[in-house]
């Protein structure tokens, strides 16, 4: 069901909820008799609340069901049933058309007309009204369109269920057709990505192959601390071509790029640039990628400089490391991000500039990040560098956290990765388990961030808005409860002395209540007949003298809503019609 | 019970002599008879209701009510009645019954009577004056504001039409609202005047200067009087207004939990404040004074309060004289007219009028639409000692005897209707006057309902209200009776020829009071808000219900917030009034339903699971509660009631009808998160069909129009 606005009316209707609703309706249009029968046996609870304001779609709906479960059942004669479908035709041609009726009375044919109801059926009401009665073959006909008027007009309309436009337009053959043509747009769709993927790898690995070379040439000239060349005219081209690409499939090159053995250096890759792979030679807790593989991967980075590109870089760096990758990969995502953070450093940008060292950074200008969705992308992401990542966004934020807002997270930040400091301490070494953890990481997050909008912004006060703190709960002294259960003594009545927030409990609902549309059907009643009744005495002897109250037991063993076969027969044998 | 049985057999059996082919006469008999051993339980039962409430009314009297004065004593008072027991508690005119005998004293009830009905006439004439007009509207008020309450000098005739609602106390004279008259030394009453009904006037009366004291004497006791309450000086001004024939009284905001729970909803905030038209004319009187104590007066044609004409006021008078004079049986009083013809507020101002002579009147409720006394839906019997100084939902109370119809009108089972009536007319004593209340519905076999009450219940005086140049039905005559046919009651056979004609009428012959309305809108049911009758059913409804607020000034609490009584599905049963439900879905009707909490006499033992009624049962109710939900493991009902425990733990029957639970009471649940049950704000009425069944009265056919033309 929606959310409920201020500015709607409430209105108050027979149903509990839109299950039950739907319940019902799904049943009375099911075709099966037992299942209509449910629904009808519901309507008939429906009317109880309803009473005089009951709707006349549904009053009508149940009354022209009723002829066809009847029907069905085979034990009325085609005369019976011609003047049970009659009487509902007639009633609900009479009762809607009612509405439009305006001071001076109109043809019933018109009205009908402007409600999309034919001819044909004012026609059939006329006959059984005035004329000789129609055969049954033509009241089941009607019986059927009206229903299905029904069906469309009021019940698939009605509590917000917009799925009408749809439900009148589009025939079956349609939808069918759209589904494959839509399976084949999807596999183009497909083709072409992994063409493009092709494409990019290919790219990249010309890329890597060209700057290889380059430092290997380095390497010769004099050690790996010299100064890389400007592009050669081959690289040059090779990076016109990637910048292209990136334009058109952004996504995909980013995908490509945090694959292994791009950004992501592979062991072999590592050793051809002379760097050590093990990962005894780094820290873990503070990522720090090796300068010469940043600078063997700058000027492709240069060339796809653009704040949609970095911010889509990270996103897809913090997601990679949520996954829980390799120690190997999670630590150079960690650096990476480390490396892009640093770059956009206030601190950072402001001395580089000065020094016009500009040749080790990935872009210049400081770039807007999303900082409260960084940080929730970096607590979503528990690695061991996570505390310096985080220390990383917290301290280059436009609108920093409050101190101790901040120190609250690094903190519980620290102790959520401090399973990854060997195993000395005993807190939650299994990265799996601890999700606990990490809920109220995300928590305290949370408030965070919402106080943070509070103070940092002059956003519109919310703390005002919480409900009202006087107790509405009522509270009875023990002395009370035990004066009422005493006046109660002997009786069957007691105060409910469960422990229940009854505040939190709306009328119709009770603790445990599940939301079921079945929840308060009946398994099990017996029938109280009052036999001495004054109205009896003066009319038909029905009960006379019998004073005795017989109670009729009637138990079927139905665990859920479906009635089975036999249920519903000793129903049928034990119910009077309504 | 014995006692009461053995009064009316006697008479029926009288009457069944007499015509033996009567057959609803021997029917009632039979009834009566019959009724002996089902009804202990309910008498009981009803002993108790009234054990609970005298106490209560007792206390609050000693409380309030200045020692009487010695001459009226109501010991001797009743010693010296001997034709009725002129019952004690109001004293009002007491002063003149010095007189020992019999005749004397009705004599003195004449002259009153005609008193009452020489004053209405001038109180329906003198406001037009232009001294009135002019001096009429300055009150003369001063507002204490350490004990917050206003005390209000009147000069003799003067009259204070008002809306909103105060406690009014008389210190000095006496002053008379809605034919109640209200003296010094008496108890505070709550007036309630909001704009769903005709406003409320103070008309002050003057004081009867006791013998023996002059003009003087009374001047300097008023002027003590209205000191002793104040705790500073009162103005000059309003020390100079005291008259020696001038009245007194103090006005104190009022402030009870119907008011609290009422003015909770933001749509009921102004239900003691103006109406549309008041508002549009410029009605109210700026006084601060009042609208201290939330008094709003009222000025210029919106004044006029109660509008009496002249067969009105004689009706009163000739049915107070009926009271006082001597009879063999106790006046009963059925008033009937159609919609809005003014039965109801006729009703009130005879109780009141009655309740100046006597202690308590007897009331049967028949409107089960606008109940008196009572929710919606309800038949019942009460006894009135206390005035009614507003409209019905202010003044609910316990009745003495109930029965839960369950819908707002008859139509639908005019038989149970009329048997509820007959098994509480079993609990009349006969002591007092007996005032019968009636539906509008005087068309077909709403008429014939009447026909049969007149019958049934041996009235004596009928009174029927019309409005407009014709009559709205035929006239309730005793001619008229002689052929008339009820729903279950005909006329006599026709009388042989050797029979004497002249015994028929003489047993039950009943006199006839036509009364013509004449006030603004006679006839026309009101269409401004808190006037349209499903509304007035809801505000009674919520009155009802806000029994359950505490007291004391608190947080007023939504009814889903009060702790439940609780108690096995298998030990009451459960039934429909108005419509049939299948069994196994039966809680779906009753889930956050109101329930009728009627005592069936058998005992109610299920066999696991709900307990359904095969047919309505009819039965004393003890009042309504809302079931607020269903334990279906545990196999409970909770039930929220404002009725108290030790009556609750004789309930074993709960009924559901149509009487629902307002809106407002469903929608505005304060404190539960997430959806509320039954509420939906996705319900469309644009949808074909979603509206209720419509009916159009009048519809003209084409055909018609153009032979007018």
């Amino acid at each position: 069901m929606k959310k409920k606005t201020v500015g709607k009316t409430r209105h108050v209707v027979a149903w509990m909820n839109k299950a039950e609703y739907e319940h019902v309706l799904e049943y009375l249009f099911s075709k099966e008799p037992a299942l209509q029968k449910h629904a009808l046996h519901r309507i008939s609870a429906w009317k109880g609340r309803f009473g005089q304001s009951t709707p006349v779609a549904v009053d009508s709906t149940a009354d022209l069901v009723r002829c066809q479960v009847l029907d069905s059942k085979g034990q009325l004669e085609s005369n019976d049933l011609v003047l049970l479908y009659g009487m509902a035709l007639v009633r609900f041609v009479n009762l809607i058309t009612e509405r439009q009726q305006k001071r001076v009375a109109r043809p019933l044919r018109r009205l009908a007309g402007n409600i999309n109801i034919p001819e044909w059926v004012v026609n059939l009401r006329h006959d059984l009204t005035h004329r000789r009665l129609p055969s049954l073959k033509w009241c089941r006909k009607g019986c059927g369109f009206v229903l299905d008027w029904l069906h469309q007009e009021y019940w698939s309309r009605q509590m917000g269920s917009q799925l009408t436009e749809d439900w009148n337009t589009s025939s079956e053959e349609e939808d069918e057709e759209e589904f494959v043509k839509k399976q084949e747009e999807d596999l183009l769709r497909r083709q072409k990505e992994i063409e493009a993927h092709k494409k990019v790898r290919e790219l990249l690995i010309s890329y890597e192959r060209e700057q290889f070379q380059t430092y290997e040439e380095l390497a010769k000239q004099g050690g790996q601390r010299g100064v890389w060349p400007d592009a050669s005219a081959d690289l040059s081209w090779i990076l016109t071509q990637i910048k292209h690409f990136a334009t058109e499939a952004r996504d995909i090159l980013v995908d490509v790029l945090i694959q292994d053995g791009f950004l992501i250096p592979t062991a072999e890759q590592l050793e051809s640039l002379d760097i050590d792979p093990s990962e005894d030679s780094v820290d873990m807790f503070a990522p720090c990628l090796p300068r010469v593989f940043l600078h063997f991967w700058l000027p492709c980075l240069k060339v796809l400089n653009s704040s949609i590109f970095i911010n889509l870089i990270l996103d897809k760096l913090f997601a990679e490391l949520s996954n829980e990758p390799s120690s190997h990969r999670t630590y150079y995502i960690a650096s990476w991000i480390s490396e892009i953070l640093l770059c956009n450093s206030k601190s950072e940008l402001k001395a580089h500039k000065r020094l016009k060292i500009s040749k080790e950074r990935i872009f210049m200008n400081r770039l807007q990040f999303p900082w409260q969705n960084l940080i929730s992308a970096c607590v979503n992401a528990p690695c061991p560098a996570t505390p310096f990542l985080l220390r990383q966004i917290l301290s280059d934020m436009d609108q920093p956290l409050p101190h101790d807002a901040q120190q609250n997270l690094l903190q519980l930040c620290s102790i959520y990765t401090q399973g990854y400091h060997g195993n000395s301490s005993p807190g939650p070494s299994d990265p799996a388990q601890p999700v606990y953890t990490l809920q109220n990481l995300q928590e305290r997050l949370k408030s965070n961030a919402a106080q943070n909008r509070d103070t940092s912004s002059n956003h519109t006060p919310r703390s005002v808005q919480a409900p009202p703190t006087e107790e509405l709960q009522e509270k009875l002294s023990a002395e009370t409860v035990q004066e009422r259960n005493f006046a109660l003594r002997g009786s069957a009545w007691s105060v409910c002395t469960d422990k229940v927030p009854w505040k939190q409990y709306p009328l119709g609902k009770v603790p445990g209540q599940p939301e079921d549309p079945s929840c308060l059907m009946v398994e099990c009643y017996s029938t109280f007949t009052v036999f001495d009744q004054q109205v009896e005495l003066d009319q038909l002897p029905r009960h006379h003298g019998n004073r005795s109250v017989p109670l009729q037991s009637r138990a079927s063993g139905s665990d859920g809503p479906l009635w089975t076969h036999s249920d519903l027969s000793k129903l049928k044998a034990g119910l009077k019609l309504f | 019970m014995t006692m009461k049985v053995h009064k009316v057999s006697p008479q029926s059996q009288n009457s069944t002599k007499r015509h033996g082919k009567n057959k609803w006469r021997k029917r009632i008999h039979r009834r009566d008879t019959s009724l002996l051993n089902t009804s202990r339980g309910t008498a009981k039962l009803a002993q108790q209701i009234t054990k609970r409430e005298k106490p209560a009314l007792k206390q609050l009297k000693k409380l309030y009510t200045k020692p009487i004065p010695e001459d009226s004593c109501p010991e001797e008072r009743r010693e010296k009645a001997t034709s009725v027991t002129f019952a004690h508690v109001h004293t009002n005119g007491g002063t003149e019954l010095d007189d020992s005998s019999s005749s004397v004293d009705s004599q003195e009830w004449s002259e009153y009577a005609n008193s009452v009905l020489k004053n209405g006439m001038e109180s329906s004439t003198s406001p037009k004056t232009d001294q009135m007009e002019e001096d009429g509207l300055q009150f003369h008020a001063h507002f204490d504001h350490t004990h917050n309450r206003a005390v209000l000098v009147m000069k003799q005739g003067q009259v204070l039409c008002f809306r909103g609602k105060c406690l009014l106390t008389c210190l000095y004279g006496h002053v008379e609202v809605l034919g109640f008259t209200i003296e010094e030394g008496q108890q505070p009453y709550p007036l309630f005047s909001p704009p769903s009904h005709c406003p409320l006037t103070i008309t002050a009366l003057g004081n009867n200067p006791p013998s023996g004291k002059n003009k003087k004497e009374g001047l300097l006791e008023a002027k003590a009087i209205v000191r002793k309450y104040f705790s500073s000086e009162p103005s000059k001004k309003l020390m100079s207004e005291v008259d020696s024939d001038s009245c007194v009284v103090l006005l104190e905001p009022l402030d009870t939990p119907l008011t609290r729970f009422l003015t909770s909803f933001s749509e009921l905030s102004e239900i003691f404040g103006l109406n549309s038209k008041e508002l549009k004319s410029q009605a109210a009187v700026y006084s601060p004074v009042l609208s201290a104590v939330g008094v709003t007066a009222l000025r210029g044609p919106c004044a006029q309060g109660l509008v009496l004409s002249r067969s009105y006021r004689e009706a009163i008078s000739s049915l107070l004289s009926a009271w006082a004079g001597e009879f063999v049986r106790c006046p009963i009083i059925l008033a009937c007219g159609g919609k809005s013809s003014g039965k109801s507020t006729f009703n009130r101002h005879l109780i009141n009028s009655l309740l100046n002579h006597t202690a308590s009147v007897e009331y049967l409720e028949c409107d089960l639409g606008q109940t008196e006394f009572t929710p919606p839906g309800c038949l019942s019997l009460n006894t009135v000692t206390e005035p009614l100084l507003g409209p019905p939902f202010t003044h609910l109370r316990d009745p003495e005897h109930m029965v839960y119809y369950g819908q707002a009108d008859c139509q639908a089972d005019i038989d149970r209707y009329l048997e509820s009536l007959k098994s509480l007319w079993r609990h009349v004593s006969g002591e007092s006057p007996v005032i019968i209340n009636t539906m509008g519905w005087i068309r077909g076999h709403g008429f014939q309902i009447l026909v049969d009450l007149i019958r049934l219940f041996s009235v004596t005086h009928v009174v029927q209200l019309s409005f407009g140049n014709a009559p709205q039905c035929q006239l309730l005559t005793p001619d008229f009776f002689r052929t008339a046919h009820g729903w279950q009651t005909h006329p006599p056979t026709p009388p042989t020829l050797t029979e004497e004609p002249a015994s028929h009428p003489s047993i039950r012959s009943h006199v006839f009071l036509s009364v013509q309305s004449e006030f603004e809108g006679a006839g026309t049911s009101g269409e401004m808000q808190h006037q349209r009758s499903n509304e007035l059913r809801d505000l009674a409804l919520l009155s009802y219900f806000s029994k359950l607020q505490s007291p004391e000034p608190g947080p007023i609490r939504p009814l889903h917030c009060f702790i439940p009584y609780q108690v096995p599905h298998s030990a009451v049963a459960i039934g429909l009034t108005h419509c049939e439900v299948a069994p196994n879905n039966i809680l779906y009707a009753a889930n956050a339903s109101i329930v009728g909490l009627c005592c069936l006499s058998e005992k109610v033992m299920g066999r696991g699971g709900p307990v359904v009624l095969s047919q309505t049962p009819i039965c004393q109710c003890v009042g309504l509660g809302v079931l607020r939900g269903v334990d279906m493991a545990r196999g409970l009902y909770f039930l929220v009631t404002p009725v108290s425990p030790s009556v609750l733990r004789h309930v074993n029957c709960l009924l559901l009808g149509e009487i629902t639970l307002p809106k407002i009471l469903l929608t505005k649940q304060h404190g539960v998160e997430g959806d509320l049950p039954y509420v939906t704000t996705d319900y469309s009425f644009e949808v074909q069909g979603a509206g209720k069944l419509h009916i159009y009265k009048g519809l003209a056919r084409p055909g018609f129009i153009k032979s007018n033309n």
